[in-house]
């Protein structure tokens, strides 16, 4: 080959690349401005660059939605199934991860000019005044050409030219992708919010545990605010209230709830003017200092609120008194009291949860026998006993509901609670258990296996079994207000002694099984769970025990999805409840009572370490 | 404007096109805006540097040739030496410098300033270069040049300025001021040199980047099987980065029809670390050879010194003693132009005794080969010295790569007396920033770099073997470097890539 | 003894496996590394007392056997 042709054959060869790769990056659109015909998920391309994804992404569904809820990733925690109960709207969390007040403005002034907006709010904070239009990077975190008015052309071609490793990890987190989401995919695509399905399942009891999974907390990062910008936040907050007032759209500001450590790095003269700038434009919610401050378990991290704050905040605005929200949490800020909020920053907060937490030891028991005990028998003499002590040493047996009522209503418990637990419905829990229970008052919860329920043996195989009670006598039970019953599973405790296939014994996911093919068996099972409980007893399931203790996040996300609002695990240990943070409630630490454990052991576990 | 970037291949598309539009006497001036527009975008306040030293070295030049008496031309020498490599040796030693007195005086409350001075981009290349010049015109080798912008492009020219090659003017001056017709053959040559060049640079060097930056970022925390892996890497990578650098140099000025000097050839098949050296940086050996080693070694103390030194050990040893020296003092020169730093005066001194000891112990060491019959000519033979010359190249990469000296002598004690082979199978490698992917990768680029350089030390032409291919061959070929790059190249946006690890030395 | 086979003497003592009538490119070729030529350059100083200074160190002073010689008559006779 010759020189000149080698050349011209080079030539094509760049042309052809050219073209593929934006031939490549057309296809898998990795920050979703093209559509994202091929793959359609804009869970990823959200988190990819937020600003440019969700703008794609709404100027072919806005139609859904009439209300914006904007900001930066805190926003993410403010709740819009609420907003919509509250506001009877349809919101859309137009949050961006790592937004300025200028990355909100010109989102604000898009989605007004083109979309149906009721209502706007507006979820921002002191720190927007340190930072004003950051230089961004060009792929990742710039705001969309429409949004920012600059050259469309120039956008597109920015994107079709992209390094085509984007493209190349996105086709490789496909692959990796399971049901609960990962780095790659954080968003929850119809609201616009964060996916927490995973982050809001872990079990938050003890501060200490927490401050050791999150060591942030223990070396507080040094922040240092001086409010550079106060002007043209001002200035970006006027323009949004004279938009909203020009289009009759109803505008709610929000000061987002801050950990101390983060405000205390504020400029206090500075900070006196923003609030004074901030309400000569407009009233708003503050909820920067309040009194969970110095709670780091109501923080994600050193800047973001978790949900349950969130929906405090939220319960406070527009009044719900279902919701727990503590004394002094959030003001209403207006010209004539801002000055007396900004003095808020400079009150020592102390940190004190006595107010709202309470040690609430669990017991484990199985089944129970007349005279003979073991290792997961105990006589009916042993469990007398330890229900005397209980009784005797001023613990008071209460319920399910009242631990949920306690953390999501802020209904105080008796001052030494205990919960009583039974797994797998034997008869004897009625039987010789519950005689006992009525004789002391104590309340408790069993958890019944639905397959076995009212049975002497084994499902199919027709082995014979310890006897189940039926629903005949669980109804009796309930009828008495002791007795909870709550679900063990259908199906998911099968004996592998006695089953003709692989026997699934817990929870857990059986070899060879598909993500896909374990969360249908967990959803089916559990929904003939629930559905043969409720029938028969007229009573609603709230709690799920554990098989085998076994659990996972999948699980946990699954069964929080279908309504469970308790689940119990075998891991020993005292529980700490918190009140607002419904979390607590998760894989509740529980310590089996047996038959060698003397009354006056068992007073002593329940104590605590 | 780093190589690996959009705007570098834009910036070089231009020139070239301007370049062979314009008339050709005029090239040259192309050249010249192009060399000083391309050294400006680094920072307008690095010019300085380079300005003076082309005045410095050209006002040498010319008052020499102006010149007969012998006194008075070596004082212009020494002064135009002084100042060169005085702005040098400031620029880069100073704050070392300082700091070492200040350490010193501790107490005393005296305490010298310490700057803030950034190096200029390329500044020992360039001034090497023009002092070069000027002990030639001196040595009379050949006249001064009489026009300072001609010289100003000698000094500046774009491509080299960043890491080199150190041209030599008779040889680069007359080709920058000749009149260049665009070459088909000439722009295929080039275009290959920098695809070469670009896969060697951002898909092997800046890859095993990754990996050697994260075992030295915290080598306290690695066993000696991984700190020895991350120096291999860390071999790989200085050669990849910084000989690719010198192909995308040389390509862009071979399309230009300007031939360079080769500053690498294949040196990890050398059978000695001195023919190491005359294999790895050239250039640099060679102004090193005739511009300090000869004059050194000619001086008339080491004469004396040689004299004395063959009346004490009568044969071989004692001719050799003085020229070992001078080796020995040469290497501690490129040991401390590399960094201000005792890890390079500890390379240098480690390179300069391993040279003058083989040098000494030559003739008995090829005396016992022939007692236990080995030839030293065999193949065998010379295998066994490209690794143990590998060898003792890697051991001193643990002085240039490593943060301190300390640093170095650590990690080298972790290799020996701490080696854990188990860390290399225990999951600890992926945790070191590369996929098994990425490993693939330069594990596949180094074979195919060791066959090219298999076949040219062998004497085969490889770039002319490959065009007598099928053409289907030779476009699959294009397509697959060209696509390597596109979809594996670690580029600035997503990855940083790592700046040229050799353009402030 | 002529001054030719004076040379080749020397050389043959620096180098004894290299055919100096043969080759002619010594030092582009790498065949005379710069040892062998500081040690060839004090032997020439001492043996025709003559001056070789790092100016002379050229390739094509050194490339072949007449080269050298050249070298050697020329430095003489400025001598």
């Amino acid at each position: 080959m010759s020189s000149k042709k080698w050349l011209l054959m080079f030539a094509c060869s760049v042309l052809i690349i050219v073209f593929a790769i934006a031939g490549f990056n057309f296809i898998t659109d990795p920050f979703g401005v093209f559509g994202d015909r091929f793959f359609n998920w804009y869970s990823y391309n959200f988190t990819q660059n937020p600003r440019v994804a969700k703008i794609a992404y709404l100027d072919r569904h806005h139609e859904k939605y009439d209300s914006y809820l904007i900001g930066s990733s805190s926003t993410s925690s403010l709740s819009v199934e609420r907003l919509n109960k509250y506001m009877n709207a349809s919101f859309y969390n137009m949050f961006m991860y790592g937004a300025d007040i200028y990355d909100v403005e010109q989102t604000v002034k898009y989605i007004v000019k083109n979309f149906t907006v009721k209502n706007i709010v507006l979820n921002i904070g002191p720190i927007n005044a340190e930072k004003y239009n950051k230089e961004s990077h060009p792929l990742t975190d710039n705001l969309h050409a429409k949004t920012d008015g600059s050259s469309l052309a120039r956008f597109y071609v920015k994107y079709l030219f992209a390094n085509p490793n984007y493209g190349l990890a996105k086709i490789r987190s496909f692959y990796r992708d399971g049901y609960l989401p990962q780095v790659f995919d954080v968003f929850d695509v119809p609201t616009g919010a964060y996916d927490k399905s995973a982050r809001d399942i872990e079990r938050i009891q003890d501060l200490e545990d927490y401050k050791e999974n999150y060591p942030v907390f223990s070396n507080y990062p040094r922040f240092n605010y001086e409010f550079a910008h106060i002007d043209d936040f001002i200035g970006s907050v006027r323009e949004i209230k004279l938009l909203c007032d020009e289009n009759d759209i109803n505008l709610t500001v929000i000061f987002f709830p801050l950990y101390y450590g983060h405000y205390k790095a504020f400029n206090p003269e500075r900070l006196e003017e923003i609030y004074s700038k901030l309400a000569g434009i407009t009233d708003f919610w503050d909820f920067s200092v309040h009194p969970l401050c110095t709670d780091p378990r109501f923080f994600y991290d050193a800047t973001h609120f978790r949900n349950a704050l969130g929906d405090m905040a939220l319960a406070r605005i527009f009044g719900d008194e279902t919701v727990y929200v503590p004394e002094d949490f959030g003001h209403y800020v207006t010209p004539v009291n801002v000055l007396k909020q900004v003095e808020k920053y400079q009150a020592g907060h102390v940190f004190d949860d006595s107010g709202y937490t309470i040690k609430v030891p669990v017991l484990l028991y199985h089944h129970l026998d007349e005279t003979a005990g073991g290792s997961l028998v105990i006589s009916k003499e042993r469990f007398e006993a330890q229900i005397r002590a209980l009784a005797e040493a001023g613990y008071t047996g209460v319920s399910l509901q009242q631990l949920v009522d306690y953390v999501e209503k802020g209904r105080e418990l008796p001052e030494k609670p205990v919960l009583i637990t039974f797994d797998d419905g034997y008869a004897s829990n009625y039987e010789i258990a519950y005689p006992i229970l009525k004789k002391y008052n104590m309340k408790a919860a069993i958890f019944v296996i639905g397959s076995s329920v009212g049975k002497d043996r084994y499902k199919d195989t027709g082995y014979p079994i310890i006897p189940h009670f039926g629903y005949e006598e669980a109804r009796e039970m309930i009828a008495s207000g002791l007795i909870e019953i709550q679900s063990h599973t259908y199906d998911m405790h099968q004996s592998a002694d006695y089953e003709l296939n692989t026997a699934r014994t817990a929870m857990s996911r059986l070899e060879g099984e598909s993500e896909k093919a374990f969360m249908q068996a967990v959803r089916d099972d559990f929904t003939r769970s629930k559905k043969d409980i409720e029938e028969q007893t007229k009573s609603p399931v709230i709690a799920l025990s554990y098989p085998l203790g076994r659990y996972s996040d999948l699980t946990e996300a699954l069964l929080r999805e279908m309504g469970v609002k308790i689940t119990l695990s075998t891991e020993p240990g005292i529980n700490t409840l918190i009140k607002g943070l419904p979390q607590c409630l998760r894989a509740l630490k529980r310590i089996a009572a047996r038959e060698d454990t003397s009354p006056e052991t068992l007073i002593k576990m329940l104590g605590g370490p | 404007m780093p190589v690996a970037t959009f705007s570098f291949l834009l910036f070089i598309s231009a020139t070239l096109l301007v370049y062979f539009t314009v008339p050709r006497r005029s090239q040259w001036i192309v050249l010249l805006v192009a060399s000083y527009v391309f050294y400006a975008s680094a920072g307008v306040k690095q010019l300085l540097f380079l300005v003076l030293t082309t005045i410095i070295s050209f006002s040498a030049g010319f008052l020499l040739a102006g010149v007969k008496n012998k006194n008075k031309k070596k004082f212009i020498l020494a002064s135009a030496l002084v100042l060169d490599f005085g702005l040098l040796v400031f620029l880069k030693y100073y704050n070392f410098a300082a700091s070492g007195i200040n350490a010193l005086l501790a107490g005393t409350g005296f305490a010298l300033p310490v700057f803030k001075l950034l190096l200029p981009l390329g500044i020992s290349f360039y001034i090497f270069q023009s002092a070069g010049y000027v002990i030639d015109v001196y040595r009379g080798k050949y006249p001064p040049e009489r026009n300072i912008a001609r010289f100003a492009l000698f000094v500046s020219f774009f491509p080299q300025i960043i890491q080199g090659p150190i041209s030599r003017y008779d040889r680069l001056a007359p080709q920058l001021s000749a009149s260049h017709e665009p070459d088909f053959d000439r722009l295929k040559y080039g275009i290959q040199l920098m695809l070469w060049g670009y896969l060697k640079k951002i898909i092997i060097a800046d890859r095993a980047a990754v990996l050697v930056n994260t075992v030295f970022a915290d080598y306290m925390n690695y066993p000696g099987s991984i700190a020895a892996l991350a120096v291999l890497f860390y071999c790989i990578q200085i050669y990849c980065d910084f000989s690719g650098g010198i192909d995308i140099i040389r390509g862009i000025a071979q399309m230009m029809g300007i031939d360079m000097v080769e500053n690498f050839r294949r040196p990890y098949f050398a059978t000695s670390l001195a023919d190491f050296w005359r294999r790895w940086h050239i250039s640099l050996g060679g102004w090193m050879r005739d511009y300090l080693f000869f004059p050194l070694s000619l001086s008339r103390p080491f004469y004396r010194l040689g004299k004395r030194t063959r009346r004490l050990f009568p044969g071989k040893l004692g001719k050799i003693i003085p020229t070992s020296l001078a080796s020995f003092i040469v290497f501690f020169v490129i040991g401390i132009w590399h960094g201000a730093s005792f890890k390079y005066m500890a390379f240098g001194l480690y390179n300069g005794n391993i040279i003058s000891f083989s040098i000494i112990a030559a003739p008995y060491f090829t005396a016992f080969l022939e007692k236990i019959r080995i030839d030293p000519q065999g193949l065998p033979w010379r295998i066994v010295q490209i690794i143990s010359t590998n060898f003792i190249v890697f051991i001193g990469r643990y002085f240039t790569r490593g943060p301190s000296l300390m640093a170095a002598l650590r990690m080298l004690k972790r290799t020996v007396f701490s080696f854990n082979m188990q860390a290399l199978r225990d999951g600890t490698f992926r945790t070191l920033g590369l996929s098994g992917f990425d490993l693939f990768l330069i594990v596949a680029g180094c074979f195919i770099i060791f066959l090219v350089g298999f076949y040219q030390e062998a004497g085969v032409e490889v770039r002319k073997a490959l065009e007598r291919k099928n053409w289907l061959v030779q476009w699959a070929l294009v397509m697959a470097a060209l696509a390597v790059l596109v979809f594996f190249g670690i580029y600035r946006e997503g990855y940083i890539a790592s700046e040229f690890i050799y353009q402030q030395y | 003894m002529p001054m030719e086979e004076k040379l080749l003497k020397i050389l043959k003592e620096l180098r004894p496996e290299v055919d100096f009538t043969r080759e002619t490119r010594l030092i582009d070729e790498d065949i005379l590394d710069s040892f062998d030529i500081i040690a060839l350059v004090g032997e020439l100083n001492d043996t025709f007392d003559i001056q070789i200074g790092p100016e002379h160190l050229l390739p094509e002073n050194f490339n072949t056997l007449s080269c050298i010689l050249d070298l050697v008559r020329k430095l003489q006779a400025e001598g």
